[in-house]
């Protein structure tokens, strides 16, 4: 018997053409010395394995319930991620057994707990009443489906800082194509770590698992089995022990499965290809056989909103610009990771304060360019915040971005020397117009005119966009006497006729 | 650290400056007979000149206008030879020239004839002028600064120094000719007047230069009037 070994798949290398199909007197019984390998019928064709192209991890959020109630943001659906758990808002009371119930379906039934609650023997499933039974100080929520959602688009934003390819899987995972990505954070350990961190640093527990497929890294995740996988033909073997409940097919399909005594992934791969289709729905067996690779599985990629939106409740109110300038700062650094996920930049942007009384504080900033720096958008921020007085505390703020333009990245210098200053017009410009008022500076630019007065202009605006005299002066011989440097305004006629 | 912080560290020292090398050369002023007054040969590479003048339009900017064509003039103009002096002001390049509370507006058409790229000028209209000026020296984003700002107290006039030190613009600060009687701790003080023939400028303040007086024929045409 000829055994073929399956070529080496090295992260960050294309991996070779599978290797040409030996006979096929070889074919049937090389498949059933393969991991995974079921019985086919006569005439059915076998499907090559795919080389692992890509590769997909998968993050499942096991809390997502409670964890999108736990924050101090509002319910809009561009929230920002919720603040660490230090900053809680005063939905939850720090450390109190809380459950979730779902109002919407019906009577009172727990849906999710945590784990102060789980410790006094309340699991999802029983019904309020004797939660409360069992611990009287608990402290009941109600779902709300849209924070859920903002939670998963939240933490899909902040992925994007990982890779470009992701894709939402509601209601609690989401998948990340990271083949390109591994290089650069330095293997997949060191970059399944960081993104725990970060998610654990916003208060969400994560559950990761990276293999070939998207299918087989969620159902990997769901079942809390992290793994990494990179080689596709192992791919069913690995598969073959999750149970079957970690696919979430219907809950009439689990159940006739169960009878018939199929259990595990791996025997569902063994069952009979046509049987199942005709038994169950074709699209279980397009499941496995996207799960195992056998099938491409395109996914939708998430497009992150428009614009930034970033809401924040503050607890205890502010009335102090010190301590909202502090507060800001996470906040932009937010709005920074957004735009550098997109290669965007912002040219405008929007703060509103909103007070319990008196009606909202707006400030308005405008850049002298497409700007994505942190540093610039929070020194701006700063000043005009110094500047302002504010009418009374603040409950709330909101930062919304202006329209996103394409951020243009000047090509760094050897030696770092002319760049740095053209870099600094457009911030020199802007610290001056926030202090001085948007009109108070202005460039000039010529005009083919012949009266004096009408000759140039001034440009306010966009600070690269001031026309250069360049073109004009080429050409131009030197005028006879020179022009004067200074143009005074113009004084009344019987003035100068007095001067002679 | 860049190359060029590298070789402006004062502890490096290079071999090839064996001689002179005590006054750093300045930007020659395009007035030979000015330029053989100051120490240097021309305006101080750093720190911050004043011109105490008490009436506009008498040739002040048309005796700046050469060191201004030089430091902003369009890009491919540049002298072939454009590169720092030993420790000195960029020749040529990138830099915009600021105009901070000017009295009149800067005639664009007569920048272009002089030699100035128009699209690099900034015309800044402020109150608080020395503020101002302080912030474009320090941003490092302009060659050259041009003010006209009271500077009632001495501690502004230190900073202003101190920033044009620092970042080695060419600083120009236009003042009366009322302040010449207090003391100032710019590099370089010029006072100026204009007389039926010409500039007449009275050197201060130099440093490693003695005071002197001397007259420059017309520079500049009288400013008209718009009609």
């Amino acid at each position: 018997m000829v055994r073929l070994l399956p070529p080496r798949v090295t992260p960050g290398v294309p991996a070779s053409s599978p290797p040409e199909s030996p006979p096929a007197h070889e074919q049937r019984r090389l498949q059933s010395a393969s991991g995974g390998g079921r019985r086919r019928d006569a005439g059915d064709p076998v499907p090559a394995l795919p080389a692992a192209r890509e590769l997909w991890l998968a993050v499942h959020l096991p809390g997502y319930v409670l964890e999108s109630l736990r924050a101090g943001v509002a319910a809009s659906p561009q929230s920002v991620e919720p603040l660490p758990s230090g900053q809680c808002g005063a939905e939850s009371r720090v450390g109190a057994p809380t459950v979730v119930v779902d109002l919407a379906k019906g009577g009172r039934v727990v849906c999710d707990v945590d784990a102060r609650a789980a410790a006094a023997g309340i699991a999802p499933g029983m019904a309020l009443n004797s939660a409360l039974a069992l611990e009287p100080a608990l402290e009941v929520l109600s779902r709300d489906p849209r924070r859920e959602r903002a939670l998963l688009e939240a933490v899909a934003r902040l992925a994007g800082g990982f890779t470009p390819r992701v894709s939402l899987e509601p209601p609690d995972a989401i998948l990340l194509e990271v083949r390109g990505s591994l290089r650069l954070f330095g293997g997949a350990r060191r970059l399944c770590e960081r993104l725990r961190g970060e998610l654990r640093s916003h208060g969400v527990e994560s559950r990761l698992a990276l293999t070939p497929t998207p299918l087989a890294s969620l159902w990997f995740a769901r079942a809390g089995a992290e793994v990494a996988l990179r080689r596709p033909d192992a791919l069913p073997a690995r598969l073959a022990p999750l149970p079957l409940s970690c696919t979430r097919w219907p809950g009439h399909v689990l159940q006739s499965l169960l009878t018939m005594g199929v259990r595990t992934v791996g025997e569902c791969l063994r069952l009979p290809r046509d049987g199942f289709v005709r038994r169950f729905e074709p699209r279980l067996r397009l499941e496995l056989d996207r799960a195992s690779g056998r099938a491409p599985d395109p996914r939708l990629a998430f497009v992150a909103a428009g614009r930034h939106v970033a809401t924040l409740e503050l607890e205890p109110e502010l009335e102090d610009t010190a301590r909202l300038q502090r507060v800001l700062g996470p906040l932009i650094d937010e709005l920074c990771g957004f735009l550098q996920a997109r290669g965007a930049a912002v040219e405008s942007h929007e703060l509103r304060l909103r007070h319990r009384e008196t009606p909202a504080t707006r400030l308005r900033l405008r850049f002298a360019g497409p700007v994505s720096e942190a540093t610039r958008i929070l020194d701006l921020l700063r000043e005009r915040l110094a500047r302002t007085a504010l009418s009374g505390p603040v409950r709330s703020l909101r930062l919304r971005s202006g329209p996103l333009v394409e951020a243009t990245a000047a090509a760094g210098d050897l030696f770092g020397g002319e760049h740095r200053r053209t870099a600094a017009v457009p911030q020199l410009v802007e610290r001056l117009r926030a202090r001085l008022g948007a009109g108070a500076v202005h460039g000039l630019s010529l005009v083919p005119e012949h009266r004096p007065e009408a000759a140039q202009g001034e440009e306010k605006g966009d600070v690269s966009l001031f026309p250069s005299s360049v073109r004009m002066l080429r050409g131009k011989s030197t005028e006879k006497g020179k022009r004067p440097l200074f143009l005074s305004p113009a004084r009344p006629r019987d003035d100068a006729r007095a001067r002679g | 650290m860049s190359l060029d912080d590298l070789l402006r560290h004062p502890a490096l020292w290079r071999a090839r400056e064996q001689g002179g090398a005590s006054a750093p050369a300045g930007l020659p002023t395009g007035y030979p007979e000015l330029d053989r007054c100051l120490p240097g040969g021309g305006w101080p590479s750093r720190g911050l000149i004043e011109l105490l003048a008490d009436r506009t339009g008498i040739g002040e900017l048309s005796l700046l206008m050469p060191a201004l064509a030089r430091l902003c003039g369009p890009a491919d103009d540049a002298p072939a030879t454009a590169g720092r002096g030993p420790r000195g002001v960029e020749h040529g390049g990138d830099g915009w020239l600021a105009w901070i509370s000017p009295p009149h507006t800067p005639y664009a058409p007569a920048l272009a004839a002089g030699g100035i790229d128009v699209g690099r000028v900034l015309v800044v209209q402020a109150a608080s002028a020395e503020w101002a000026m302080e912030q474009a020296l320090r941003s490092g984003a302009c060659s050259a600064v041009l003010g006209w700002a009271g500077c009632r107290d001495r501690q502004s006039l230190r900073r202003l120094q101190l920033a044009a030190e620092q970042s080695g613009c060419f600083a120009v600060l236009f003042r009366r000719l009322s302040d010449a009687r207090e003391s100032s701790p710019a590099v370089l003080r010029l006072a100026l007047e204009g007389g039926c023939d010409g500039l007449v400028l009275r050197i201060l303040k130099s440093r490693g230069g003695r005071a002197t007086s001397l007259r420059l024929g017309t520079i500049g045409a009288v400013v008209p009037h718009a009609h």
